[in-house]
């Protein structure tokens, strides 16, 4: 008799392998064939993980379709299966698949627009905090503040795109009314996701902000990272930038 | 002798023994700004896994106002895998945070060799696959320091090998295994109807001190040329034939608490609610019976 084990190894990789596998025959017939039986398990588990991908994905759904998006799922679900009964830990290999997947190299912006919605999702479900007390701040002694180093709020992301993906991700929203059409000559962005309590923010930032946030996240000190935010751009402010991002929580607390 | 159910509706507690509904995020606003008169509240664990955010906030306000069962449907139960031990330790950690009066999983595995299909798949009947499902309970139960209630679930398939019928299966896991059942009459009705047997006869072979929980949904008839098959989608109301099958399951087991579960194709918050004064209508045909 087969044994639990052989059995579960059998019957899922008829599912994943779309089938042929001989494993029908370890179903019973009882008026539909085990073939039949078997194809509903495979509607079943690629149309849940599909449609799993499909709410952290809305915008490449919306973009590229119906049929597309579930070819590309397949195809993703073939390379990268999900391992965790928990969904929160599926998905996040997506848009390095998409850089990947020949039949939507045309739409060279899809993957960097699939980093977006990824940060989106990873940010409504991260942790909480409060800002960066302003008092505890006001401690430290001036002589000492090119030496502080930040850590950035758990639910931010950065990214950069060489594709306007903001401008994508906003004529792609349901209630979006205004003119649909996006030129990709716009060029580029500089993103901040951010959220300071319940909803999710889009933050275009400038170059001078995103160098500097960017230094701050890799623990450069604070001398270090401003210096890097005149790099990137000479006309910076960076004492309003930095108290921006103080007070909205991007910066949530600092040590020596 | 059973008391009345509580109607009061509001507050956290046990689970009484009437009505409530799946709660899913699309109704967390609606919930919170009528307070409906519901009994409790049920909702899957697996979404509230995130650190932070609006899951967690939302959950925290539910659970200050409604009485609280978390219905897990990503632990893979029955896998020939070892158990995931880090879903049992988030499992763990939102119950000491949110201390829900039931914890509920399925007779059903999702996932092998590492792989997970995010779907709810029937075992074999057999006498390896119920020693493997007791010991795998019990060290869930151990682990979570608490009695868990497990489901039997909707099939579209039986296997060849299986040589015990589901509900003497279901029965003897909860008698070895030292837990509830969570019945869901709906999941019967779609069996017996896919596979050719009496839904009676399941009733009538589970001990009536076993349930703890009932669930009801809907589900969707596909017509597959050759033959017909039923599918749980819980994407439609409760069937006429399912209620039926409910009021004989109250009859046999006693008012028991009753979920019901919608969980695609979601409608406006008041169909849930209409559902479940249904079902608390049927409880109370009981409750009048015994009294």
């Amino acid at each position: 008799m087969i044994s639990l084990r052989d059995l579960q190894l059998g019957f899922s990789q008829d599912v994943f392998s779309g089938g042929g596998t001989g494993f029908d025959a370890r179903i019973k017939a009882n008026g539909l064939s085990g073939e039949r039986r078997l194809q509903i398990y495979r509607n079943n588990t690629f149309a849940s993980l599909t449609d799993a991908l499909q709410k952290t994905y809305p915008v490449i759904y919306q973009l590229v379709g119906d049929g597309f998006f579930r070819y590309a799922a397949a195809r993703y679900l073939g390379q990268y299966p999900s391992t965790s009964g928990d969904l929160h830990d599926f998905g996040g290999t997506f848009p390095a698949f998409l850089r990947t997947f020949e039949p939507a190299a045309e739409l060279v912006y899809l993957a960097d627009l699939a980093d977006l919605e990824y940060a989106c999702e990873q940010v409504f479900y991260a942790a909480d905090h409060a800002p960066l007390d302003p008092l505890a701040m006001s401690e430290v002694p001036a002589a000492r503040y090119g030496d502080l180093t930040f850590t950035l709020h758990p639910a931010s992301r950065l990214l950069a795109s060489a594709y306007p993906i903001l401008h994508i991700w906003q004529v792609n929203q349901e209630n979006y009314n205004g003119d649909p059409g996006v030129d990709l000559r716009e060029g580029g962005v500089k993103l901040l996701v951010l959220r300071p309590h319940l909803e999710v923010e889009i933050q275009p930032l400038s170059a001078g902000e995103f160098a500097l946030l960017h230094a701050l996240a890799d623990s450069r000190d604070f001398t270090t990272a401003c210096e890097q935010a005149l790099d990137a751009q000479p006309d910076f402010d960076v004492a309003a930038g930095f108290r921006r991002h103080v007070l909205q929580g991007t910066l949530i607390s600092f040590a020596f | 002798m059973l008391s009345k159910p509580t109607r009061s509706g509001l507050g956290p507690g046990p689970i009484p023994a009437c009505a409530g509904i799946g709660l899913r995020a699309v109704h967390f606003q609606d919930v919170l700004a009528t307070r409906p008169m519901l009994g409790w509240l049920e909702v899957h664990p697996e979404n509230y896994f995130g650190a932070g955010g609006k899951p967690l906030h939302y959950l925290e306000q539910i659970r200050a106002l409604y009485p609280l069962s978390l219905h897990g449907v990503g632990l893979s139960m029955g896998s020939t895998d070892p158990l995931n031990s880090a879903h049992l330790d988030k499992l763990k950690e939102l119950i000491r945070r949110f201390e829900p009066a039931l914890i509920s999983e399925h007779v059903s595995w999702g996932s092998v060799g590492g792989r997970y299909h995010n779907d709810l798949l029937p075992l074999p009947y057999t006498e390896e696959a119920l020693d493997h499902m007791v010991q795998r309970v019990s060290q869930v139960q151990d682990y979570l320091g608490r009695q868990i209630l497990i489901e039997n679930v909707s099939s579209y398939l039986q296997y060849t090998v299986s040589a015990i019928p589901e509900w003497e299966f279901v029965a003897e896991l909860a008698k070895r295994a030292g837990c509830g059942l969570l019945l869901d009459v709906n999941n019967i009705y779609v069996n017996a109807c896919n596979h050719g047997f009496e839904a009676e006869i399941f009733l009538a072979a589970v001990p009536r001190d076993l349930v703890q929980e009932i669930h009801l949904a809907g589900f969707t008839v596909n017509n597959l040329g050759d033959g017909e098959i039923l599918i749980d989608t819980h994407s439609r109301p409760v069937c006429t034939a399912v209620w039926a099958l409910y009021r004989q399951a109250v009859q046999r087991f006693g008012a028991t608490p009753t979920l019901i579960e919608w969980d695609a194709d979601l409608p406006p918050l008041e169909t849930l609610l209409d559902e479940a004064r249904r079902a608390d209508a049927i409880l109370e045909e009981r409750h009048d019976l015994v009294a």
